[in-house]
């Protein structure tokens, strides 16, 4: 897999680095800007660009508006974009701008290093990731409409886990991992999951990750 | 009704009054042509003069009873002034005197109304200078707690940076060491465990650290600004919002945050007292004023002291502006504010 690191902050883009190569993944270039980024992509055409969502020149949204154009004009590009805050606003905007993977983490993820090598691994295969904080977000938001709490609240805090995780893009192997549980318990808890939300059962984690995503979102966006 | 009928009744009084002294001064002159022909004396001019100042008394009276008590001491004494000036001009030309020896009264009695008039209302009139001195020193006020305000929330922008490139970056930066440590001790449990706690209490701060910035200033508001930051708001809030958000050239941060907080806490009030509401957010810029309106179709009854609106209130006066709300029993809440962008 080769990767371009997006990352104004030396500390972390040497951190990230040093973990990606640690963990085999060729990062073949870095960039501290937006304008970089964009460079950078062009020239060496990867396979997942990793980028924080703050950067210069304007120090607001550059790395996610670098990260979306860079998509359109290579629609295969992964993309994982780290920021400091969730903002359910970018999530559909990064779910829009592609057909390959894409990833929104909050960026202290990073530091569950298995569980971060695996959402790179998924978003640059095309899977999606969407950080459990957007997922709460949501949820949040989901459980305050009429009706919309009596079918969350049907959900036993186990199965509320296994919502956010799978929001989280991961496989049924990767669950069972995370909860400590046999894969033939995620299995049973998924399809229970579904059948209480009442959303077509499919295995395929991307879209798991749209379901969970349009039936959270289906009232929410009125 | 008897308010009505008392000035009517002194009003006729009045005027049999005028038709007495009239007749009186009449008949008093027929006396004195009748009895010494015209070219003597005309001794009748004292009887007019003794009529004239009762009739003056007693419109002094009339004066005092309908003038309201604040100002009636000033008034009996400005007719009575009146008057008496009549009175004694009248009296130098009958008596036929050379010199006008009634100068000095009629001066003395100017300068006495006039101090009485001076002390009866120098309230209502204060110095000019020390009124253009209030003026001033108030536009100056106005000023410079706009522009504290402004500076105020430039500053708490700059500090969300300063945590977001600082603190928050560096605890990332450890928490990312503490995650590669954490890798590399998987043949020392005991040791993993203490890494993997101190990598959670990181993580912990890096959440509390994300929430004291958000209540700070928004990052999509200073980002992508006040339209984008209340759609933003809609996608989050659990009801139905429906957003017209064209706020026009940027706004002053000061007050692009208390407008941001306007529909933020509106559209929480929406959740927590109509739930199941649907809602509407206008923004529009009319000139320098950036009107915001909140809208929802719930149960109304909103009360405007509590204190979520109460705190909006507050932070919209600050600025100069406006908040209305408006929320009758049965027909929903409208919460309205109107900021000025000018300075």
């Amino acid at each position: 897999m080769r990767v371009v690191i997006g990352e104004d902050n030396a500390l972390l883009r040497e951190g990230l680095v040093a973990l990606l190569r640690e963990h085999d993944i060729d990062v073949v270039a870095q960039a501290q800007d937006a304008p970089g980024l964009l460079r950078t992509l062009n020239a060496h055409k990867p396979d997942l660009a990793i980028v924080d969502v703050r950067m210069p020149p304007d120090f607001t949204d550059d790395g996610l508006r670098a990260a979306i154009q860079a998509r359109r004009q290579r629609p295969e590009l992964a993309v994982v974009v780290l920021s400091q805050y969730v903002e359910p606003a970018y999530t559909a905007e990064l779910l829009a701008s592609g057909e390959a993977g894409v990833g929104y983490l909050l960026k202290e993820r990073v530091s569950e290093v298995r569980e971060f090598l695996e959402t790179i691994a998924r978003v640059a295969a095309g899977g999606t990731a969407l950080d459990r904080e957007v997922i709460t977000e949501l949820v949040r938001a989901h459980s305050a409409t009429p009706g919309g709490e009596d079918a969350l609240a049907a959900l036993t805090p186990r199965e509320h886990e296994m919502l956010a995780l799978m929001a989280e893009g991961r496989s049924n192997a990767a669950i069972a991992r995370t909860m400590v549980v046999t894969q033939g318990a995620v299995e049973k808890h998924v399809s229970n999951v579904f059948a209480k939300l009442d959303i077509p059962q499919t295995n395929d984690a991307h879209r798991r990750v749209l379901a969970v995503l349009t039936f959270l979102r289906a009232r929410t966006d009125g | 009704m008897a308010a009505d009928d008392h000035p009517k009744a002194a009003d006729r009084g009045l005027t049999l009054h005028v038709g007495l002294a009239a007749l009186l001064g009449c008949v008093t002159t027929l006396i004195w042509g009748a009895s010494s022909g015209t070219s003597n004396y005309y001794w009748p001019v004292w009887v007019w003069l003794g009529l004239g100042v009762i009739l003056g008394l007693h419109v002094a009276v009339l004066i005092a009873r309908r003038t309201p008590s604040n100002r009636r001491a000033i008034a009996v004494h400005a007719w009575l002034t009146g008057l008496l000036d009549l009175a004694l001009v009248v009296v130098w030309l009958a008596a036929g005197d050379g010199t006008f020896w009634a100068g000095w009264p009629l001066l003395f009695l100017q300068a006495l109304l006039a101090v009485h008039a001076l002390i009866a209302f120098r309230h209502m009139l204060p110095p000019l200078g020390r009124q253009r001195e209030l003026e001033q020193r108030v536009d100056e006020l106005s000023r410079t707690r706009r522009g504290a305000l402004d500076a105020q929330a430039t500053q708490l922008r700059r500090i969300e940076r300063d945590l977001h490139d600082g603190a928050q970056a560096r605890l990332v930066a450890l928490s990312l060491q503490l995650g590669r440590a954490e890798e590399r001790l998987r043949d020392d449990p005991e040791t993993a465990v203490l890494v993997r706690q101190a990598r959670e209490e990181a993580t912990a701060a890096i959440g509390e650290l994300r929430s004291l910035a958000r209540g700070i200033a928004p990052p999509i508001l200073s980002d992508r600004g006040l339209a984008a930051a209340v759609e933003a708001l809609a996608i989050r809030a659990p009801g139905e919002v429906t957003v017209s958000a064209d706020p026009g050239p940027r706004a002053p941060v000061a007050i692009e945050t208390a407008a941001y907080f306007v529909v933020a806490e509106s559209l929480t009030n929406v959740a927590k007292h109509a739930p199941g509401a649907s809602a509407t957010v206008s923004i529009r810029r009319t000139n320098d004023d950036l009107i915001i309106e909140v809208t929802d179709d719930g149960p109304g009854g909103a009360r405007s002291d509590g204190s979520g609106l109460t705190g909006l209130r507050r932070r919209v006066a600050a600025l100069d502006g406006e908040l209305k709300v408006t929320s009758p029993p049965g027909s929903g809440t409208t919460i309205h504010a109107e900021l000025s962008c000018g300075s």
